[in-house]
């Protein structure tokens, strides 16, 4: 009986915890993975704009420097699987695209706050 | 030697001397002043356009309007203050949601926008051309590069110009519902965006409004964006207009600095070379160089970095380039550069010739120092143009450019 009882509350605590983790994965999951995000997602930008302007650089000026450049910014542009990685798991663990919206706009605008404080430190007068 | 002989000697003596003063004095004041013709310096009065008042009065109206901004609570004059020389005195403009003049400004909030707000000086002069940080207005013979493509409301690249704040989202726009649905590369979302400007000017700014139909003989109700943005671009020529400088008195009307203006003069024009770059009426090439100044704030492109002219042309040699600011009344329009990252006329200086004075490498990002080791490069082509110069050299330049200082019309 004493056993049947324990075993029961084993399964109750268990289903709980399945039902919270549920609840609280896409919290759990924007606090583990929101910064490995947005970091991919800067070098996934990075590789793009290197790549478009590779390109670019070949059409203003085609050589056989540019035409390697180009051929390397190709290959940098791996980092845009990654990214499209992290991008479907976040999706999968129930983040919304509004939360991913959310993750890159922090990522772009990251450098925000220096405003502030470059006001502060160099204590502008008028 | 009789007491007469001397005295007679003495006397020439000194007559020459003064004389020598005299000529010396003399002749550097006509370098400099043939020097400043040569690299297009003209009386104010040849760059200021006609204006015609009663359009001027209206477009004041709507200038100082925070009904002009959709769904803002801003103003074209909420970022163009007089006592700022016409900008807004802090490093990156702050648009909708900002309350408050300068430090305020920053440290109540509102949307920060990636670059430095332009000062408005001779921005209706004759032949400025060439607007914004990367010029992506740009009048080139009967055609204007913008971003309305071949369907450009006008060939005024001031008109133009004025169509761009409002329909800026952060800048003079709140992303709403409406807007989220007209965010597209389309001339016709622009459009009605611009319509639903329209009317509701006409319905908060009744007055203004009814005298701008009557100055076009229109209906108030057939009014568009263009004439508003006529109206306000006038009041611009007017309000902003350069007016005599100290430094324009010298050139054209033989008025007088003093020796350290003089001599910081001859070292803009002489060994400093900053003429190179800062030549014409408003000491502008209207033309695209990197300075590696710091980048201070998000940048145009995100994650701190802004390419500058290169995101109108994307051609790759213009990476990191801004058109050269024009120096009218430079002493106010602080702080500097397109991040507005420098605060003092002295550093904004000293950064062209010796920009590592200032790098602490050690208290950057890995992101920032790439980035600064890319915007050195790009300025390798400027190098030519820049000397070394020693503080006392620095000051003298600075003294010369607060000679470049005005009142503003009170208009």
């Amino acid at each position: 009986m004493k056993r049947l009882l324990i075993a029961n509350l084993i399964a109750v605590a268990s289903l709980g915890c399945f039902f919270l983790y549920q609840e609280y994965q896409p919290a759990l999951t924007y606090a583990a993975k929101g910064e490995q995000y947005k970091e991919l997602m800067y070098q996934c930008d990075h590789a793009m704009r290197e790549h478009y302007i590779a390109k670019m650089a070949l059409e203003v000026e085609p050589s056989e420097f540019h035409i390697k450049n180009l051929q390397s910014s190709e290959l940098g542009l791996i980092h845009c699987h990654e990214y499209d990685k992290i991008r479907k798991t976040l999706l999968a663990k129930g983040l919304t695209p509004s939360d991913l919206q959310r993750l890159g706009l922090e990522a772009l605008e990251e450098k925000e706050y220096e405003l502030r404080k470059f006001v502060e430190i160099h204590e502008f007068r008028y | 030697m009789s007491f007469d002989i001397k005295a007679k000697y003495f006397l020439l003596s000194s007559v020459l001397f003064l004389q020598t003063i005299l000529w010396a004095a003399d002749g550097m004041d006509s370098i400099l002043r043939d020097a400043s013709i040569r690299n297009g310096f003209v009386a104010a009065d040849q760059i200021n356009p006609e204006v015609d008042d009663s359009l001027v009065q209206i477009g004041k109206t709507f200038f100082n309007s925070k009904n002009v901004s959709l769904n803002g609570d801003i103003s074209c004059q909420s970022c163009h203050i007089d006592k700022f020389g016409s900008a807004d005195g802090i490093p990156n403009g702050i648009g909708v949601g900002g309350i408050g003049e300068g430090l305020e400004r920053v440290q109540k909030g509102g949307a920060i926008l990636p670059r430095n707000t332009l000062p408005l000086w001779g921005r209706g002069s004759k032949n400025f051309n060439v607007l914004f940080w990367d010029g992506k207005i740009e009048k080139v013979q009967e055609y204007i590069l913008s971003q309305f493509g071949e369907d450009f409301p006008s060939m005024d690249p001031i008109v133009i110009a004025a169509h761009l704040p409002p329909v800026e989202i952060r800048e003079m726009l709140v992303e709403d519902k409406f807007i989220t649905n007209q965010k597209q590369e389309r001339l016709t979302s622009a459009e009605s965006v611009f319509q639903k400007i329209t009317s509701k000017v006409i319905e908060t700014e009744p007055q203004a409004s009814k005298a701008l139909a009557a100055y076009y003989s229109m209906n108030v109700n057939d009014l568009t964006y263009l004439q508003i943005s006529e109206a306000i671009a006038e009041f611009i020529r007017a309000k902003f207009a350069v007016q005599n400088t100290r430094f324009h008195s010298f050139v054209f009307e033989d008025g007088k600095l003093t020796d350290g203006e003089k001599k910081g003069a001859m070292l803009f024009y002489g060994k400093g070379k900053c003429s190179s770059c800062h030549s014409g009426p408003l000491m502008s090439d209207m033309n695209f160089h990197a300075v590696p100044f710091p980048q201070l704030g998000y940048g145009k492109n995100g994650f701190g970095i802004d390419y500058g002219r290169y995101n109108s042309t994307h051609n790759p040699n213009d990476l990191y380039k801004f058109r050269t600011p024009p120096l009218m009344d430079v002493e106010n329009t602080f702080p500097y550069s397109h991040s507005g990252a420098v605060d003092s006329l002295k550093e904004a200086i000293i950064y062209h010739f010796d920009p590592l004075r200032f790098l602490k490498p050690d208290e950057m990002s890995a992101l920032d120092r790439h980035e600064y080791f890319k915007r050195l490069g790009a300025s390798s082509s400027s190098m030519l143009a820049s000397a070394n110069l020693t503080d006392e050299e620095v000051e003298q330049v600075m003294e010369f450019l607060m000679t470049l200082s005005f009142i503003p019309a009170d208009i």
